[in-house]
């Protein structure tokens, strides 16, 4: 699981272009969107894609979304869930 | 139709965003005939959060156009008018480069929403929070001028006092190698402070974004007074564009001997440059000249560079030494000519005049 929320950290980073983040600047814990790294729905479209496209996993069910994307951890337990880690 | 020039911002291949240098120390550029701005830095500038998203050349703009409303004092502008002939085209590229790779699927939203012509004038307004008219004109090499014309027609007809007007093109490595397909550029590489001197076909590439604040308000620190536009489409002969020329200075009450120093657009390419020699020789042999395509390189809005550097040169009093051409003025500068043409098509002359 921790090297799974490592690597989730590097590609969110680079696909949200988050500039000056590191990806020990991310606690796997907290808020992705509104408080913590303050994402927004555009960030939340891009954050499906990276899914889809490095996971092989699709999310259909908008109420599913909110609560996958809630924090890095709650995405590395999705995936590993459905058996993609 | 006239508008004083308020407050000026520009980023391009010279360092021009700060008011302190003006072209004392240029940068020439080696790189297979391509130059590319030097950035400021950009979160002095922008909202980090708002930064991440942005591309390179919406960066440029939007900057451009935040140091142009400081220099001006003008918080809240009239109206937010932009040319541009490519627009955002290194997201359309990143876009269309995605669509093709990814067999039309997985396509994230960013790139595409920020691939149009108009994102830098939106961007600004809503930075602003500026709900007045604004547009952006997409008329290759007259956008800058397109745009131009519109501000001060807004200012003519008491709609708007102040303008915020913007011209900006980017250059990138695919831009770059296609437009050299269509024999826009040197195959040979040459140093870009060099152009002058190179008498081969084609010309260096560049980009930059320049934003104006035109205001109908005299004031003791504007930097000039924009007295004259005027366009011409392909013309048939140099003959033509002789007559057009001396046509328009007659129409602003001027001789090309009340001209204090013409700025050419010379580009370094045999194939066009002769245009500028002939009006040299034969309406302004007796003028000083200047030139700048060596600093900022060809592009559809180049002439918004040549703006600024009029401007600066107006109020400062000071031609750099990387610009003149010929001989100096004899006294003050009080009237300036632009003259500029993109690859012979899109003809434009600007007047720009002490205040």
């Amino acid at each position: 699981m921790d090297a799974l929320i490592a690597k989730l950290k590097t590609q969110i980073i680079e696909q949200l272009n988050l500039e000056g983040v590191a990806p020990d600047d991310i606690d796997a814990d907290s808020p992705l969107f509104g408080e913590g790294l303050g994402l927004d729905s555009i960030d939340a479209l891009e954050l499906i894609v990276l899914l889809e496209k490095n996971y092989g996993l699709k999310i259909e069910n908008p109420a599913e979304g909110k609560k996958i994307f809630s924090t890095i951890r709650s995405i590395a337990e999705y995936i590993t869930a459905n058996g993609k880690a | 139709m006239k508008a004083y020039i308020r407050g000026i911002g520009n980023i391009s291949p010279q360092k021009t965003f700060t008011k302190e240098e003006f072209l004392e120390n240029v940068v020439s550029y080696n790189n297979n005939n391509m130059l590319f701005c030097i950035d400021p830095v950009y979160k002095e500038y922008i909202n980090p959060l708002q930064l991440r998203r942005m591309s390179r050349t919406l960066r440029m703009g939007v900057t451009a156009a935040k140091i142009c409303l400081q220099d001006s004092g003008v918080e809240m502008p009239d109206a937010v008018i932009t040319g541009t002939g490519f627009g955002c085209i290194e997201d359309t590229e990143k876009f269309l480069l995605a669509l093709l790779h990814n067999n039309e699927q997985q396509l994230t939203p960013t790139a595409f929403m920020q691939s149009t012509h108009n994102t830098i004038s939106g961007q600004v307004a809503i930075m602003l929070k500026c709900k007045e008219y604004n547009s952006t004109y997409v008329n290759r090499g007259f956008s800058f001028e397109t745009a131009l014309l519109d501000s001060l027609m807004l200012i003519e007809e008491k709609n708007a006092h102040n303008v915020l007007l913007g011209g900006f093109d980017e250059n990138t490595l695919n831009l770059h190698a296609t437009t050299s397909r269509l024999g826009h550029w040197k195959k040979e590489n040459i140093n870009s402070l060099e152009l002058l001197n190179s008498k081969t076909p084609g010309s260096v590439s560049g980009e930059g974004a320049a934003f104006f604040m035109l205001t109908d308000k005299p004031d003791e620190n504007n930097y000039a007074l924009l007295k004259g536009l005027s366009m011409l489409y392909k013309p048939e002969n140099k003959s033509e564009v002789e007559q057009h020329l001396s046509n328009f200075l007659k129409s602003n009450n001027l001789s090309p001997n009340n001209i204090d120093l013409v700025v050419y657009g010379i580009n370094g390419d045999v194939r066009t440059d002769h245009v500028y020699y002939h009006l040299r020789d034969t309406l302004f042999s007796e003028n000083a000249g200047a030139y700048f395509k060596h600093l900022c390189g060809d592009y559809y809005t180049a002439s918004a560079f040549a703006l600024w550097l009029s401007a600066n040169a107006i109020k400062k009093q000071v031609i750099p030494e990387a610009v003149k051409l010929g001989k100096a003025p004899s006294g003050d500068l009080k009237n300036i000519l632009i003259v500029n043409h993109y690859r012979d098509i899109n003809y434009s002359f600007m007047l720009v005049s002490q205040c």
